[in-house]
């Protein structure tokens, strides 16, 4: 990318040339003035920080010799203004640290050092061990049922990481791996928001955060819940203040007292994992009260639809459920059709629709009940729906504290229902608001670096899928053509309407299986995954349950990290306590990676702003970006099949990859971007995309990132922002199609007027007969005014249209195809979502006995290294989640010693009461210990943790920052040696805000 | 006429993300200073010469409920201000602007601002044997008024914070800005009360102030701030003439300073911080 594109580097000295004397100030005799500022010689060049997915706008600094002297918030930037946390504010530390990887390292089997390594030998002992693996684990073809399927697939190598890098790096590396037939392709985003995508999409179409960081201005209502957003999102905090200076109401919940709760008007300890039972008490007081927004519903949602007899709720368990398989048969969750396959729709009063469902189902939650499941005084819950009543728009802000629990999906299901009801979705102020918490873990998830996606959200094809028909009659003819200009993409020219555009080519995931990360682990630890590489992701930290991660590790036989420090994972297996280097045969090699500042890209944060980065400094030591890495790594592997004539091995040959090296990251963002290959022009947007194979894009929501033949993300007009509500459309690029607040057709009435002229965002203009306003509206078709069946599909990227309130099963029929138009996405655990208590629970389930946790769970997977602990053995409910001065694993943040210094090591808060129960004082040392791990660490004794009555008993919750392992300048024991792997039944995702465990007083 | 700045924290609005700690640090370049864990939030009991701001936190039970009050403690540029007051070589020196600015070449060391301060707020460096503490980004706020009050040189903490808790601007501004969350505050906190704003106090107010929803004593800071009773003398002598008289007065002391420096009778032998 040629930088001076955009003049972007210049020097801080350029318009001080401005006379004093001009603005009349008689400047008093500074003496920096004198001695020249810091910052006179300097260039300066933009970056976008690396931690939440703020995605907040920097500055760096680099003087003649190379070198980085200052970094800071860009106050041109339309998130921060200049803004950054303590983390971001730091990081001019990274590029001049001494504890920077500088070279590639090479653990032998057994040593107990590294030796350095050239690159050449490097990529060939990572390239030479892919094509072995790969070729003695090749899957060609699987049985099931007596049918013989093609695979194309190797389970032995595993590729981990992404919400580190760029959406450039993302692409190919689901691009290569996929070419290579890995299934097991994973990232963070598993551990943290995996619950997001299904229960968003489940409800909206969608799985993206609705609506922006400066929307949240425009709230009346912010319900916190789940989420320490002041702490882990800080730049939130400055929308959060701006809407309460405009007398919004804010409220948090947590279980703990936290610098988001001294931000907030009302605060409620809730006990971890019962966000069901809260919110499905408001839910009820909603429709109990009759609150919700009946035209709302009637326009915008399901609420009218009738729902099959055969849709049926008892005793914890929705119809069709098979207790052997813990799984539900989906289809007893249906519409009742009319003739053409479409729902009948008929009043919200009707005994079959879905309102009336929906009242019958949540009668149980009455707010005492909620109060003795969540340790919330039912006054407390019902002042809470009240204000969420009586100030909309209101949103909701929400993390990992909603999404990492065996209800994670469901949890963020009743956000939905919620919020349909109280109309608050797709209007300035409104919606819910998924902050995702890794630098690009939305541009991560949108380029599919799960094992369940290809890029855009396209179903990963299956063994039962072998045809792009067959692919076709599940996710529908609307995303076939997505489908098929991805393969446009991968393949070129090679890919055409004979050969089924080469989707044949592609690996087909074996239905029942899970290729989730915690699989990746236990494969390696049943010596069935021989191969993992990993990038900016440091699971020896962050994963649950560490002890079978380290397992799993020391059964690998290559681990490949790629990492700008030395993180826990690369050095697993250092000599510590019950790690002995020379009983572990595994090859390690580490790879520097380019730090963010050293490295060129797009990447995308919570509100899908899709920005670029420059890179300003050259990378230290021999580090390389990893748009680099892969690439090479691609070329060898080609060099290496070149001669091969296997069937297996032909996608080197017909994979369509070629990248400039001087211009790598431009060059994959046009192809994510695509092309019409008749005129060979960038495409403009997602309606040029055809399903012919004449165009292609690499991930279609990103159609139009390049549109007008420009790079839509270098755009930096920080001041244009018609209608003030923050949307600022001439700023980077949002997807899909610069459309900022997501279902924004909903804030208009059924004729295309806006709900609240005072708070308008889109509205049908009749003289103009199309869609305007100041957002782009989100809508199918621009001209299609609302008496079309386009004009009244608010949430159009679900198969009915409309959102929904009940989840069910839905084949939207394709009028001039036999194969359906679009399949609504439902979650595996029921239409509803019901509370179900945690594994492992510290009471029972009052609402049904028999059914106290998820029913489609299955735990554990693996015997012997996931006991489930008793309330008996371990009386205390643990939370964990991070603190804000330190990130994710810490490889980052515990490398600088001015985070070091505000938070120094890992601790256990508690309440006063339990402290005096352990004759533990602060700063005492205690273990704690699960029926996992234990660890000891020092204490915390605070109010703002205070013990909770839960079901008539008293109940006590601790929390500890999970953000520790044993490297980095501030080392400490890892949090999640005691946290539990059981997971969510959608996604897998892991219950690391619940499990129990004992605390006792450590010896001195 | 020259321009007076000021910095105002809206204490309701601070998260403690401490984004402001970390910037000062980066700005000045100043080193870690990593003390023990204590079951704490707070990173440092008080300012050192590696510390020039911190966030106060504290937490606190009324009525049965929690409450947790921060603080931006830090030099709070006095109106008049008894570092600068005492400081026997006018290193320590209130300039137009309002800052009170720190010349390192002038300083002898001697710790007289230490005792001088009404806050605590200077600390001699043991090591370089010259005072420390915030000068408000001097620099940074000549680049800001040079450049029409362009916000991208504000002070390192007030560009850093991410909850629009610590603003900048022209006093005139802030003071404004301060009576008006006054007015808002008090609907809610019956004691909130503006610090360091007001010129009518013994300290004649600052270039750091603050809009506190409880009392100062809440937050560690004295309810009514009084120049330092070791510059009594001072006081009487300077304040009814105003400050033509400061400069005459801090002659009479510094020949009283520099021999209590040479003879080894600072305060300060370099062991404060460790």
């Amino acid at each position: 990318m040629e930088v001076s594109r955009r003049t972007l580097l210049k020097t801080t000295a350029a318009g001080a040339g401005l006379s004093l004397a001009g603005f009349g100030f008689n400047i008093p005799s500074v003496k920096a003035a004198v001695n020249g500022f810091k910052l006179d010689d300097a260039n300066e060049y933009t970056s976008i920080c690396t931690f939440c997915a703020c995605g907040c706008g920097m500055v760096g600094y680099v003087n003649k010799d190379g070198k980085m002297i200052n970094l800071e918030g860009n106050s041109d930037h339309i998130v921060n203004e200049g803004g950054l946390c303590s983390k971001g504010a730091s990081m001019s530390v990274i590029p001049n640290s001494d504890g920077r990887n500088l070279k590639p390292k090479y653990r032998a089997p057994k040593s107990d050092k590294w030796v350095e390594i050239t690159w050449d030998e490097a990529l060939d002992k990572i390239t030479s061990k892919i094509k072995q693996v790969r070729d003695d684990n090749w899957i060609a073809q699987e049985v099931e049922n007596g049918v013989t399927y093609n695979v194309n697939r190797c389970d032995a190598i595993g590729f981990v990481g992404g919400a580190q890098v760029h959406n450039e790096e993302c692409y190919l590396i689901a691009k290569m791996t996929r070419m290579l037939g890995v299934s097991f392709l994973e990232h963070q985003a598993r551990l943290c928001h995996s619950s997001t995508v299904p229960a968003l999409t489940a409800a909206f179409g969608r799985g993206a955060m609705t609506n922006t960081w400066q929307d949240l201005k425009n709230a009346k209502a912010i319900l916190i819940e789940g989420s320490n957003a002041a702490e882990n999102h800080p730049m939130s905090a400055k929308w959060i203040m701006r809407a309460k200076a405009q007398g919004a109401v804010v409220i948090h919940v947590d279980p703990r007292y936290t610098r988001t709760s001294k931000l907030a008007d009302i605060h409620a300890q809730i006990r971890p994992g019962t966000d069901i039972a809260f919110l499905g008490a408001i839910i009820n007081y909603i429709l109990e009260t009759e609150s919700y927004d009946k035209d709302y519903l009637l326009t915008h949602t399901n609420a009218a639809l009738l729902v099959s007899p055969e849709y049926d709720f008892n005793d914890g368990l929705f119809a069709g459920y098979d207790e052997e398989k813990h799984a539900y048969n989906k289809k007893k969750w249906a519409y009742q059709l009319d003739g053409s396959g479409k729902p009948i729709v008929a009043t919200l009063t009707h005994p079959d629709s879905v309102m009336m469902k929906m009242r019958e189902f949540y009668k149980r939650y009455d707010l005492q009940t909620a109060s003795n499941i969540t340790g919330i005084p039912a006054d407390d819950i019902k002042k809470i729906a009240e204000v969420m009543i009586n100030n909309r728009p209101g949103t909701v802000m929400y993390a990992l504290g909603m999404t990492q629990h065996t209800v994670g999906v469901q949890n963020i299901r009743s956000f939905t229902v919620m919020q349909f009801l109280l109309g608050n979705v797709g209007k300035p102020g409104s919606g819910i608001n998924a902050l995702r918490g890794e630098p690009n873990v939305q541009g991560s998830t949108d380029f599919a670096v799960l094992f369940n996606y290809f890029p855009g959200y396209l179903n990963t094809p299956n063994h039962r899928q072998q045809t792009l028909d067959e692919w076709t009659k599940d996710s529908g003819t609307f995303r076939r053509k997505f489908m098929v200009n991805l393969m446009k993409s991968w393949f070129g020219e090679n890919a055409t309407a004979e050969n089924d555009f080469c989707y044949p080519l592609m690996p087909k995931i074996n239905a029942n299986k899970n290729y989730s990360i915690y699989r990746i682990f236990e494969t390696a630890l049943e010596k069935e995954m021989k191969f993992l590489y990993i990038m900016g992701q440091n699971p020896l930290v962050t994963s649950p349950n560490l002890n079978i991660v380290q397992a799993g590790l020391e059964k690998l036989e290559m681990l490949v990290v790629a990492d700008p420090f030395e993180t826990e994972t690369s050095c697993f297996w250092q000599k510590r306590e019950g790690v002995d280097p020379s009983t572990i045969d595994t090859e390690v090699i580490l790879l520097p990676a380019a730090s963010f500042l050293e490295k060129e890209g797009t990447l995308i944060n919570s509100s899908r702003l899709v920005q670029w980065r420059y890179a300003g400094l050259k990378p230290v030591g021999e580090a390389k970006p990893d748009i680099e890495i892969i690439d090479l790594m691609f070329q060898k592997l080609r060099e290496k099949y070149a001669s091969s004539t296997e069937a297996k091995d032909q996608v080197f040959k017909l994979a369509n990859w070629n990248y400039p090296a001087d211009n790598r990251s431009d060059s994959v963002l046009r192809e994510i971007n695509g092309y019409n290959h008749k005129t060979g022009a960038l495409l403009n947007g997602i309606g040029e995309i055809q399903a012919d194979g004449s165009t292609s894009t690499g991930c279609w929501v990103y159609a139009g990132v390049y549109a007008n033949g420009e790079n839509q993300t270098l755009r930096d007009d920080y001041k244009t922002d018609p209608g003030e509500l923050g949307i600022f459309p001439k700023f980077a690029w949002t997807w899909p199609g610069n459309i900022h607040i997501l279902y924004n057709r909903a804030s208009c009435d059924k004729n295309g007027k806006p709900y609240d002229e005072k708070n308008k965002l889109i509205w049908w203009d009749e003289n103009a007969k199309k869609w305007t306003g100041y957002d782009i509206p989100d809508v199918p078709a621009a001209t299609d005014g609302p008496n079309t069946a386009n004009g009244q599909k608010p949430f159009r990227m679900s198969g009915e249209g409309l959102g929904r309130l009940f989840g069910g099963t839905y084949y939207d029929p394709d009028a001039t195809s036999t194969l359906p138009r679009d399949v609504s996405y439902v979650t595996s655990d029921g239409p509803f979502p019901e509370f179900y208590e945690p594994v492992e629970s510290p009471t029972k389930n009052i609402l049904h006995e028999n059914v106290a946790s998820n029913p489609c769970l299955i735990y554990p997977r693996v015997k012997g290294f996931q006991e489930i602990g008793d309330k008996k053995d371990f009386p205390y409910v643990l939370c964990t989640s991070a603190v804000s001065e330190h990130w994710c694993s810490g490889t980052y943040t515990r490398n600088v010693p001015w985070l070091n210094e505000l938070v120094k090591e890992t601790f256990i808060e508690m309440p006063h009461k339990l402290a005096e129960k352990l004759g533990v004082k602060n700063g005492d040392k205690v273990k704690v210990n699960s029926a996992r791990g234990e660890v000891v660490v020092k204490a915390m004794v605070t109010n703002r943790i205070h013990t909770l009555n839960i079901n008539g008993e008293e109940t006590t919750v601790v929390w500890m920052p999970y953000n520790w392992g044993f490297k980095g300048l501030s080392h400490a024991a890892s949090t999640n040696l005691l946290t539990i792997d059981a997971g969510d039944p959608n996604t897998w995702i892991q219950e690391t805000k619940a499990c129990l465990v004992n605390v006792t007083k450590a010896g001195a | 006429m020259a321009v007076e700045i000021a910095m105002l924290h809206d204490v309701e609005k601070c998260s403690a993300c401490r984004g402001c700690s970390v910037a000062c640090k980066q700005w000045k370049n100043l080193p870690a200073d990593i003390t023990p864990f204590d079951g704490e939030y707070q990173s440092h009991k008080d300012l050192s010469s590696k510390t020039y701001t911190l966030i106060r936190m504290k937490e606190t039970m009324v009525n049965d409920k929690v409450r947790w009050d921060f603080l931006k403690f830090q030099c709070m540029h006095c109106g008049i201000a008894g570092c600068a007051l005492g400081c026997p070589t006018k290193a320590l020196k209130k300039e137009e602007t309002g800052i009170v600015s720190h010349d390192k070449d002038l300083c002898i060391g001697c710790g007289y601002c230490e005792i001088n301060c009404t806050f605590g707020v200077p600390h001699v460096d043991p090591e370089t044997k010259k005072s420390t503490k915030c000068n408000l980004c001097e620099d940074r706020v000549a680049k800001y008024i040079e450049n029409g009050n362009d916000r991208k040189y504000m002070p390192a903490c007030a560009k850093t914070c991410t909850a629009d808790a610590i603003l900048f601007g022209t006093r005139e501004e802030m003071v404004k800005i301060a009576n008006e969350r006054l007015e808002v505050l008090k609907a809610k906190y019956p004691d909130a009360n503006l610090y360091n704003v007001n010129t009518d106090d013994s300290i004649k107010g600052g270039a750091m102030m603050y809009v506190l929803p409880y009392k100062p004593s809440v937050y560690g800071l004295p309810d009514e701030p009084q120049l330092a009773p070791s510059l009594g003398v001072w006081k009487n002598a300077v304040q009814p003439a105003g400050k033509v008289l400061i400069g005459a007065a801090v002659v009479a002391v510094a020949g009283a300073a520099i021999v209590n420096t040479i003879t080894g009778g600072g305060k300060h032998g370099g062991d404060d911080h460790e």
